[in-house]
């Protein structure tokens, strides 16, 4: 197992947390954090104790993307940097780490500029009551892009696009990303965030991990196609499921008003 | 260079782009078409121009083509209408490539037509008494281009119950607030001064940034996910 600086690796029951750990920098990304993020998911992802995992912070802010500051003063590690965005070689979320096991993210306060990659590609997002969302990237003349292009599939693009135009001078609370469907919880009062996380992740951790597997491959994807293609390529994960045992093991479960006794995951299908 | 059917005009980095045929609801007539085309591209050349806030006077924002007027301009009305096949069409920001960032502020009716404008801003924000409906299919029109648009920006049932329950309901500026078709809704007689103020929020951001923001941004609803992410640097 990976030892983790920046991080904090953590395992509630069937829960997997990622707590990003640099508080006093509200936990911007340096490059160490950012080589801890591609060990932790896959290591979360991999473990097969680890049916659902939460990411979260420490202190006031969720996350503020890239520790500028560090990468700046340090030349080796802002080409570094700028190599992995110039070819989309990017290893810090979920979805760039290719996650198949559901992913919540939890957000502490306040969530800026890179800190919206985490919202865009988890698979669902809660909030606590005082969390904030902007993206402050055209305001220091940069372009946003990666990021808010997950939001725009996601959640209504006029919001996208203001935060993205208006940059630092505005901020959108919790309750908007809520009325947005940015996120689908507002925790209150804010310190029982993390305890709404592991409660909502158990939920999921009833779940059979062969079929939310294959639903999180089938909903992701469809956001790569056209409507019907991407039917096409559903039907291809439903029918996957056809023949194994936790098709036979929920109903009778659920018969015998037990909770079902699911398989563990193999290694990913592709 | 001057309008009959639009005031154009700035103030400091704000572009502002008025539909100002009032009596007619700001109906696009053969002269609003051409001198939109010409407003636009104006603004968006302006290097002084910041941003441009897109509003109309009067009671209406917006409410699609003049019919009546086009029927008696047949030349206007046929150009237009192979525009329309041919998706060449010319008239607002998205059309023309415009890469401004663009502020809609719907100070009323906004219909039809009037929907395109909404569609193709970056931001929206609306009076309280705004309100969005299109009529096309109560008289017989087909709805294309505007709900295309617009169900890539807001949740897609809405747009298809505007678009068949047509000219027999309509939205008001809260419920367009609540599914997110604008992001700000404000009292009447501040309509102008809430667009002008979100314009100078955005106008101390570098124009570089916001331009190249808005092209990746617009761009990615045009490929599918992974080809949109690729194209950010």
């Amino acid at each position: 197992m990976s030892s983790y600086e920046h991080l904090k690796v953590e395992r509630h029951g069937a829960v997997g947390w990622i707590i990003n750990n640099r508080p006093d920098q509200l936990n911007a990304m340096n490059a160490r954090m950012r080589d801890e993020f591609a060990d932790a998911w896959t290591e979360l992802d991999a473990d097969p104790r680890v049916r659902v995992i939460v990411h979260t912070g420490e202190g006031r802010a969720f996350q503020t993307g890239v520790d500028v500051t560090e990468v700046a003063s340090d030349g080796l590690g802002m080409q570094r940097y700028q190599d992995s965005v110039a070819s989309f070689d990017l290893h810090f979320t979920s979805w760039h780490q290719k996650v198949l096991k559901p992913v919540i993210t939890a957000v502490n306060g306040i969530c800026a500029g890179g800190g919206l990659h985490w919202v865009a590609d988890a698979d669902i997002v809660i909030a606590a009551s005082d969390a904030q969302f902007f993206d402050p990237h055209v305001s220091v003349g940069q372009v946003v892009a990666i990021e808010a292009i997950g939001l725009l599939r996601k959640m209504p693009a006029e919001a996208v696009m203001r935060m993205a135009l208006v940059g630092r001078w505005e901020r959108m609370p919790a309750q908007r990303a809520l009325e947005l469907g940015m996120i689908s919880q507002i925790v209150d009062p804010p310190e029982r965030l993390r305890e709404e996380a592991q409660a909502l992740a158990e939920k999921i951790a009833r779940n059979s991990p062969a079929a939310m597997r294959a639903t999180k491959l089938a909903l992701w994807e469809s956001f790569e196609m056209g409507l019907t293609d991407a039917c096409r390529a559903g039907a291809q994960q439903l029918i996957s499921l056809w023949g194994h045992p936790d098709q036979e093991e929920g109903p009778r479960a659920f018969a015998e008003k037990r909770e079902p006794r699911w398989q563990e995951l193999g290694p990913d299908p592709d | 260079m001057s309008y009959q059917t639009l005031q154009v005009a700035r103030e400091g980095d704000i572009g502002w782009l008025v539909f100002d045929r009032p009596e007619v609801g700001n109906a696009m007539d053969a002269t609003m078409l051409a001198e939109l085309e010409r407003a636009w591209q104006e603004l968006d050349a302006d290097p002084q121009v910041r941003v441009i806030v897109n509003t109309g006077n009067g009671g209406s924002f917006q409410t699609g083509l003049d019919v009546r007027q086009l029927s008696r301009d047949r030349a206007a009305l046929r150009e237009q209408s192979r525009r329309t096949r041919d998706f060449t069409l010319r008239f607002t920001s998205w059309q023309l490539g415009c890469l401004t960032p663009v502020i809609a502020a719907v100070n009323g009716v906004c219909a039809g037509g009037g929907l395109h404008f909404v569609a193709d801003a970056d931001i929206v924000i609306a009076s309280r008494d705004a309100s969005f409906l299109d009529p096309h299919t109560s008289i017989g029109q087909v709805v294309a281009y505007e709900a295309i648009t617009l169900m890539r920006k807001v949740p897609a049932e809405r747009v298809l119950r505007m678009s068949l329950v047509g000219r027999h309901e309509r939205m008001s500026a809260e419920e367009a607030y609540r599914v997110g078709l604008v992001s700000q809704v404000v009292d009447p007689r501040r309509l102008r001064a809430e667009a002008r103020a979100l314009g100078q929020r955005i106008a101390r951001n570098p124009p570089a940034a916001l331009a190249a923001t808005k092209a990746a941004l617009w761009q990615a609803f045009e490929t599918p996910r992974p080809a949109a992410r690729g194209d950010a640097r």
